[in-house]
């Protein structure tokens, strides 16, 4: 719980032994536990012990080497590079090839086994080259001559252009911070060899190993941000092994480049800030023991703290980064977790949007629709068959299905594509909706809209008229009374032309209903929009009703030609607040004329107010 | 007229009533005796030609005789309708239960994300989204993702054809842009799409759920953000679950958290399920980073905040017992009508 997840655990026979295999997931920000002493470093501090390290059993004064170059300055923060002559290269040590194989390493040859030791063991990877299969001078570069490359293992990876790579006069010899090249492969045989560290940005590592698809445990590592500082020990280990071990001799003047020296940060932090962050009291001297159990040095304790974190934590940059550092190891089981807070009351910012969607969702299944949900990826000539808005295709740069490379302008895919998939499975009595987003390019705008997309299979009346129910009744109970049909401006190229209309809701469109093939019903709705014009509703008219409505007729009688509606509409502003209903309630058609018996019911007013009223406005 | 007569008329009655087998037989009956030209108001008109003497003995036997009529009348109607009635219920019964109305389904994506946040919506959270296709300032920069991070690779988000733009990769997003228009204090979840560049498989999907929360105050610790998120799982999986915390590195935290929850499926015994571990990890978690207080512009020293991400579709997929995470958009899913279960 201090930082490192165990992954899993399985109970395994070591040596003839029963023994325990512990995965651990080490955080993304923690190369240095990417290594024995690492892990070992946190186990020290979480227990309060002291980590003895391996001792460093020589140190070589370096200088800047002749024979070895970087060219590629940008990505190379810090590279080492020693000429050992003479060695005795043997297959490998057992104590060696079995502690390889408890972290799934082959067992390759002593010097290159050597290598693989040091990386598990520090973190920081090497690679070994045969010194006499390189042509002229080695160095570090950005890759701009080289095609193809063939590792270590034999693969023949095709190159893209601008890797880091090491190279030759002649040829490449590996990918930086990933994998070695065959032409200089240290074999049985190898007597002179080149051993190279270094620490790359870490960003053109991942860029590198994910373009080219080769991951190996150096490229983990490196793509992490490990510390500079570390490469001289766990090279100095590395070079002490292979003397040790192979015999030879340091060539003189190793190489060493390094522009930029790793800077040692001083941090400032009130020690109090601490039990303000976990909510529990930690005290100041239980703070400083921890972050000297964590390798801080402590420059100032008391109430403002100044620490120096060790060199090789590069997670650590600010005052909160030493906080979390106090809190996980204090022990986050320690802050009590079963206490809800109190906190104080904020300002409630839930959309209209996010209300309507979910009503619409509520209405809809209760009126027999099953919601599904589904990718919004699709294909532009899917679009160009569905999309009935003013907007153009929008394409995705990666898409993860190449097929489905645009962003879907219109629910109606999603819809079908489900219809289809439950017909294959002799599913019957398909009605579905789903409410997701749509989106398209206006001009440079890029656009997007929360969407309501309704189909139906109609049992036994017509697919439209059955629709048109659904959307009427969902329309109505999200409190939507002015409902109207217009024949669709841009009808989509899936619909009957002859059965496809726009949906209007207060005179404005927001939607679109249309048959497809044969029987099916497909309606949008714009929800976005809906709850837009729904800005100004009074979802709850609740009114304390004292006396009885009024309810009296009228006659108005119009031309064949002229509509209703606008009269009825003139008649609703002109009451006013005294208004409770209006409804036609019989129709009589004369010569060239039709006759409208309308039923006004007032509130708030007297049987002698409402009469004043009624015949004020019917004209009586 | 006598009283044999009356006899007479009441044993014809008796046979009628015992005839009648339905409500328009009865009304036969009722006609046949105390219509205006039925038997009692003919017995009523001779009384006329009898002895003053006489006239009021045989009028209170006709008025019984009436009386009598009556009452067998409406018991035998009584007894035509009750019958009538169990008669109509019943073909109606059938009816009913041959033509059930069909009632429509919640995705179970839907179903949690409401049962979310209906326990963030009682502590005064507000639900709140933004727009899936975002910016790379709203996605990582504003939320203190260094311009580095292998997050921003090609190969982990999908871009829109268009520099800058692409496919929001969390619902941190929306809190970013909440953040820079709003002034605390605020109390938020965002649930919502997210798009990752991932292989489809059986368990990894590149459109997937996030559940994001963020309450920004004067004053919050990481005792105010377990207290939340262990209330959180306690309501969803019940009161024993056992909730841990361990560090986690995200960049818009710090200090950030790991939530795990001990297995529901081996209590911690070790189970395919957590791989052996005992836990499932539910999502992360954190104090906010100074660096995106001050990007959104609010002040560090006089608000703190904390923030939460989890992932939702594998638990829905433990939930519903689903065991391909493909199924959840891709076609597969559908609904039992005739389960009893709870809709909503």
């Amino acid at each position: 719980m201090a930082g490192l997840m165990m992954d899993d655990l399985k109970e395994i026979t070591y040596q003839g032994k029963q023994d325990y295999l512990i995965s651990l997931e080490v955080r993304q920000n923690r190369a240095d536990c990417l290594s024995i002493i690492g892990l070992a470093r946190e186990v020290a501090a979480y227990y309060g012990l002291v980590c003895k390290l391996p001792l460093n059993k020589l140190i070589i004064p370096i200088k800047k080497g002749s024979g070895v170059e970087v060219k590629a300055l940008k990505h190379v923060k810090r590279a080492l590079a020693f000429e050992i002559t003479g060695v005795k290269n043997k297959k490998s040590l057992a104590w060696l090839k079995e502690f390889l194989a408890l972290y799934d390493i082959n067992s390759v040859n002593l010097l290159v086994d050597l290598s693989n030791y040091i990386m598990i063991l520090t973190g920081y990877p090497s690679h070994l080259l045969d010194k006499d299969k390189i042509t002229g001078k080695f160095c570090w570069a950005v890759n701009q001559d080289f095609k193809e490359f063939i590792t270590l293992d034999k693969t023949k990876v095709k190159l893209l252009g601008k890797e880091i790579i090491l190279k030759d006069d002649k040829t490449i010899l590996g990918l930086a911070g990933i994998i070695g090249g065959k032409t200089a492969e240290i074999d049985l045989n190898s007597q002179n060899i080149i051993v190279e560290m270094a620490i790359y940005d870490r960003v053109a590592v991942r860029r590198d190993s994910r373009s080219l698809k080769i991951v190996t445990e150096a490229s983990i590592r490196l793509e992490k941000d490990l510390s500079p500082e570390g490469l001289d020990s766990a090279m100095n280990l590395l070079i002490s092994l292979i003397l040790k071990e192979t015999g030879g001799k340091i060539k003189a003047r190793p190489f060493s480049f390094y522009p930029t020296k790793q800077p040692s940060l001083k941090i400032k932090l009130d020690s109090r800030l601490i039990s303000v962050f976990a909510g529990v009291e930690i005290s100041q001297s239980k703070t400083v023991s921890i972050l000297k159990d964590l390798r801080f040095k402590v420059l100032k304790s008391g109430q403002s703290l100044e620490v120096v974190p060790p060199l090789d934590r590069m997670d650590i940059g600010i005052c909160e980064d030493v906080i979390e550092e106090v809190i996980r190891i204090f022990g986050f089981e320690k802050i009590p977790s079963n206490q809800a807070p109190a906190f104080a009351i904020a300002k409630q910012m839930t959309s209209t949007t996010i209300k309507f969607s979910e009503k619409t969702r509520d209405i809809l299944a209760t009126i027999g629709f099953d919601e599904i949900l589904s990718w919004p990826l699709t294909k532009k000539e899917i679009n160009s068959e569905t999309n009935y808005l003013d907007w153009d295709n929008i394409s995705t740069q990666n898409s993860v299905n190449e097929e489905f490379p645009d962003l879907r302008q219109s629910i109606a895919p999603s819809l079908l594509f489900q219809f289809k998939e439950y017909k294959k499975r002799n599913i019957g009595k398909i009605k579905l909706f789903e409410i997701g987003r749509v989106f398209g390019k206006k001009g440079s705008n890029y656009l997007e809209q929360e969407s309501l997309g309704i189909l139906i299979e109609p049992e036994k009346e017509k697919a439209i008229l059955e629709l048109k129910k659904a959307v009427e009744t969902l329309l109505l109970s999200l409190g939507f009374n002015e409902i109207s049909y217009l024949s669709s401006i841009t009808k989509p190229k899936i619909a009957n032309p002859f059965s496809c209309w726009d949906i209007q809701v207060k005179g404005e469109t927001v939607g679109i209903i249309y048959k497809i093939y044969k029987s099916l019903g497909f309606a949008e709705i714009n929800i976005s929009k809906m709850s837009n014009l729904a800005k100004n509703f009074n979802l709850n008219p609740a009114v304390e009703l004292i006396h009885k409505l009024v309810i009296l007729d009228a006659n108005v009688e119009l031309n064949n030609s002229k509509d209703v509606t606008p009269l009825l509409k003139s008649l609703q502003k002109e009451i006013g607040k005294n208004l409770w209903s209006l409804e036609v309630i019989d129709i009589f058609s004369l010569k060239d004329r039709k006759r409208y018996t309308i039923k006004a019911s007032y509130v708030d007013l007297s049987d002698k107010e409402a009469k004043e009223m009624h015949s004020k406005v019917f004209n009586l | 007229m006598s009283e044999t007569n009356l006899k007479l008329i009441e044993n014809e009655l008796g046979k009628d009533i015992a005839a009648v087998k339905t409500v328009a037989d009865l009304d036969q009956v009722f006609y046949k005796y105390l219509g205006n030209r039925g038997q009692i108001k003919q017995l009523f008109k001779e009384m006329k030609d009898l002895p003053e003497d006489k006239r009021k003995e045989i009028g209170v036997n006709i008025n019984g005789l009436q009386k009598k009529i009556i009452d067998l009348i409406d018991s035998k109607k009584k007894e035509l309708l009750t019958g009538h009635l169990a008669k109509t219920m019943e073909a109606e019964a059938e009816t009913l239960s041959f033509d059930l109305p069909k009632i429509g389904h919640l995705h179970p994506i839907t179903q949690t994300i409401r049962m979310l946040n209906k326990v963030f919506t009682e502590m005064g959270y507000s639900i709140v989204d933004g727009p899936e296709i975002e910016t790379n300032e709203y996605n990582f920069t504003r939320l203190n993702v260094p311009a580095d991070h292998p997050a921003m690779d090609m190969q982990d988000t999908i871009y829109i054809k268009e520099p800058n733009l692409l496919l929001r990769t969390q619902t941190s997003s929306v809190e970013s842009r909440i953040m820079a228009g709003n002034k605390p204090p605020m109390k938020l979840v965002c649930p919502g799409r997210v798009y990752r560049n991932e292989k489809v498989n059986k368990s990894n999907h590149f459109i997937f759920h996030h559940y994001q929360g963020v309450a920004i105050l004067e004053k919050v610790s990481l005792k105010d953000l377990f207290g939340t998120l262990n209330l959180l799982f306690k309501r969803m999986y019940g009161p024993k679950i056992i909730v841990r915390y361990r560090n986690k590195y995200y960049p818009e935290v710090e200090p950030g958290v790991g939530a795990d929850m001990q297995c529901f499926n081996c209590r911690g015994r070790g189970c395919p399920l957590c791989k052996g571990v005992g836990w499932i990890e539910m999502g992360g978690a954190g104090i906010i980073h100074p660096n995106v207080m001050k990007m959104a512009g609010i002040d560090s020293k006089k608000f703190m905040g904390f923030a939460f991400g989890l992932g939702l579709d594998r638990w829905v997929m433990a939930k519903y017992n689903i065991t391909d995470i493909r199924t959840l958009l891709g076609g597969n899913l559908a609904y039992k009508y005739y389960e009893n279960e709870n809709t909503l």
